[in-house]
């Protein structure tokens, strides 16, 4: 059933009809009445005018009436002129799904970009598909360890589930993503897809190449080998980064239905697919809604959200980057991405200001398995007391702010104490960011993370100085690092 | 706060000089008979060889907002707890200010006795009051020896916690030598006579020392109090502004920020009806 398409009666044909108008990324076109294009049908342009070859496929969007349609292009426009001819497909775009897209990196269209040669394949499925029937969801709940202590301990990642990196400009969200991938699928023996969505083509091209370095356990072979990409980053035009993350899925949705084995789903950064609406959204003809976003946000966003989702053939473990504008977690875009998710991951700017990395937000960043049922009582119980703690400390920092510490009463006294450890023993050292901080990634055993932040709170290592509690992996290694510095 | 804090510490610091006359004289004096090379023996006076039993009056407030005052002197008391445990002394702990009282239950130390009366205007009767019971102990040998911490006033800028021996008044002299050779080298020694008998003003003069040292304490911390809060409140009070501030600048940015959305909001939304 989830293979059932939007797509009724698939037509081939020599449907063709000619531009009549183009406004910025979007342009409309004529075709008979009787043989109207479907909605998401793929329009092909191949034409050379005046010696400029263009080369565009466009995205049937509305019906204008009288046999015309408006096209999102899924490529740049320059060149298109009015009057050009316009091939109808007769079928929704679709992308090379399989085995063979295993190490290689695409487009949208499906096309390599790698400079590898063509794709051998068995199968194209088209990018715009049902989701899975709620009959054949998956119900289990299994936590999916990081060996990040603060993820871990705070917001517990799902198997099969979806987390979300929520963070402003230059927290780190991209760090935080690829040291994910460097934990989860050099551990991980099933699938991954990365979906590049408008970030920086710089990031994508650092990423395929550290995929060809990382191993996968102790094998030999490298991540790349069982990870398939496919990018469209900043450059492209908004149709393309609109379309690009249904891509990546149909990809995914193809290994967990056919291999049935657990696939990792990698989306940087699914703001830019909202944004990517937004521009076009207008070109369309619909009226902005709140703060300038396409009216439709919560469908689209829906529409993508619900595809990605285990099934009781096979699961997709989705790790997603939000880009949150301004830092204000209330903008549309970002609140409403939020709905969608099981573990909820927020960086903090003042955290980061504070050199505390990865920055996130102890307090704001919350898991739906963070629950006694899921986690066990022991750790639920460490979690809650951190997390008491720390918003103790928030409250009191007004306090401070204007009368000083010395005002505090002892309990409170201690309190931050304690607070200013825990929020320091927040950081890890990333396998990724070697280079940056000197020093080796930490992967911690949840056991650890668990006793560690048990020993914290009951007041163990108040004796340690703080800076002691930076950037280790287990509290043994904050003695370690006390005796260290105290030997300067 | 501030002005209040100015006001009381005006008055403080005038019982402060007050005494401040007082107490140099009675040193003078003291520093005089014992350069008179008498024989002098007081029990008060006599140093025990192991002071095994000590008693600690630690001097705070009893009221916050005073900054750093009352952690000042409580670290020192902590920092002598921990000497003391070391070393296996016998330690009586005596606390004046609910500050103090509220710390030594947190950290689950017993107090012997606990005073919350000693305000900013600490008057000499209550203190002495203090002192016999001290002076009582000491010569029937309950206590080796008495330690008080408190903050010490040099001057309006400059406030030291510190940690004295004020029994046996043994270091008397060494202590009280500097203001003395001052006060000796412009003016000759004065020769008294003693009557009755030396041995009979000491008897008197070495309480009445021991107790103008003490009330000179109680002054001092009253004195530094009003000046730690005065400092404390003025800082809270530029904090204060500057964070209402940093809010106001915040609050009209997202005030305008709210209405240049709306704006264009509507506007666009007129654009696209057209």
């Amino acid at each position: 059933m989830s293979t059932k398409t939007h797509q009724k009666k698939p037509k081939t044909g020599n449907n063709i009809g000619h531009v009549t108008q183009i406004i910025g990324s979007t342009f409309d076109a004529e075709f008979p009445e009787d043989s109207l294009p479907e909605i998401y049908n793929a329009l092909k342009i191949d034409r050379e005018v005046k010696g400029v070859r263009v080369k565009v496929t466009g995205e049937v969007q509305q019906h204008l009436g009288g046999g015309r349609v408006r096209c999102v292009a899924l490529g740049s426009t320059d060149g298109m002129v009015r009057g050009t001819e316009v091939l109808d497909t007769g079928a929704s775009l679709t992308v090379p799904v399989g085995k063979g897209t295993l190490g290689r990196v695409f487009n949208l269209l499906g096309d390599p970009v790698d400079g590898r040669g063509e794709v051998t394949v068995d199968e194209r499925w088209p990018i715009h598909r049902m989701p899975p029937l709620m009959e054949n969801l998956s119900a289990k709940t299994e936590i999916f360890a990081t060996g990040i202590k603060v993820v871990d301990l705070l917001t517990p990642f799902v198997r099969g589930g979806k987390a979300g990196l929520f963070g402003g400009a230059g927290l780190g969200k991209t760090v935080i993503l690829t040291e994910l991938i460097a934990r989860i699928a050099s551990a991980h023996g099933g699938y991954s897809v990365f979906a590049g969505v408008g970030e920086r083509t710089r990031e994508g091209n650092d990423l395929w190449l550290e995929m060809q370095e990382t191993k996968i356990g102790k094998t030999d072979r490298s991540v790349i080998e069982q990870t398939c990409m496919v990018f469209g980053q900043m450059n492209e035009p908004p149709g393309a980064r609109l379309r690009v993350a249904l891509s990546a899925l149909t990809m995914a949705e193809w290994f967990r239905d056919t291999t049935g084995t657990d696939t990792l789903l990698f989306i940087d950064n699914i703001f830019r697919f909202s944004q990517a609406g937004s521009e076009v959204s207008a070109l369309l003809g619909r009226m902005p809604s709140a703060v300038g976003y396409q009216p439709t946000l919560g469908t689209e966003l829906g529409e993508l959200q619900e595809r990605i989702a285990s099934t009781n053939k096979g699961a997709i473990t989705s790790v997603q980057a939000v880009y949150v504008p301004a830092d204000d977690p209330t903008d549309p875009a970002p609140a409403t991405a939020f709905s969608h998710l099981d573990a909820f991951i927020y960086l903090e700017r003042k955290i980061a200001e504070k050199g505390i990395y990865p920055a996130i937000d102890p307090l704001a960043s919350s898991s739906r398995v963070l629950d006694p049922q899921y986690v066990g009582e022991r750790h639920y119980a460490v979690a809650r007391q951190v997390q008491k703690i720390l918003q103790r400390y928030r409250e009191l920092q007004d306090i401070i702010a204007i009368l000083g510490v010395d005002e505090l009463s002892e309990e409170d006294k201690l309190v931050v104490h304690r607070a200013r450890r825990i929020e320091r023993f927040l950081s890890q050292p990333f396998l990724v960011a070697e280079a940056f901080t000197g020093k080796a990634g930490k992967i911690t055993p949840l056991e650890d993370t668990i006793r560690s932040f048990e020993e914290l709170c009951s007041g163990k290592w108040d004796h340690l100085p703080e800076g002691s509690f930076m950037y280790v992996g287990g509290v043994d290694e904050a003695e370690e690092q006390a005796k260290r510095l105290a030997q300067g | 706060m501030e002005l209040i804090a100015t006001g009381r510490f005006k008055k403080a610091m005038d019982r402060a000089s007050h005494a401040a006359a007082y107490t140099k004289k009675i040193s003078e004096i003291v520093a005089d008979l014992s350069r008179a090379n008498l024989q002098i023996s007081h029990p008060l006076l006599e140093a025990r060889p192991e002071p095994r039993v000590t008693a600690l009056l630690a001097l705070t407030s009893n009221r916050g907002l005073c900054g750093g005052y009352n952690a000042g002197v409580l670290r020192l008391v902590l920092a002598r707890i921990r000497e003391v445990r070391q070393t296996g002394e016998v330690l009586k702990l005596e606390v004046s200010g609910k500050r103090g009282i509220n710390f030594v239950k947190f950290q689950a130390l017993t107090a012997e006795k606990t005073y919350t009366q000693f305000e900013d205007k600490p008057t000499f009767a209550e203190v002495e009051a203090l002192a016999d019971r001290f002076i009582e102990a000491f010569v029937s040998k309950k206590i080796d020896r008495l330690q008080i911490a408190y903050t010490r006033f040099e001057s309006a800028s400059r406030q030291v916690a510190t940690l004295e021996t004020l029994l046996p008044i043994g270091s008397l002299q060494t202590q009280l030598q500097t203001q003395s050779r001052a006060a000796a080298s412009d003016q000759r020694p004065v020769e008294y006579e003693f009557l009755p008998s030396s041995g009979e003003i000491l008897k008197e003069i070495v309480p009445a020392a021991f107790k103008a040292r003490l009330f000179k304490c109680f002054l001092d911390a009253a004195v530094s109090e009003q000046i730690f809060r005065r400092v404390a409140m003025k800082a809270a009070t530029e904090n204060a502004s500057e964070m209402i501030g940093s809010l106001s600048q915040l609050y009209n940015r997202a005030r305008q920020t709210q209405i240049t959305s709306e704006l264009s909001e509507i506007i666009g939304g007129a654009a696209a009806l057209e």
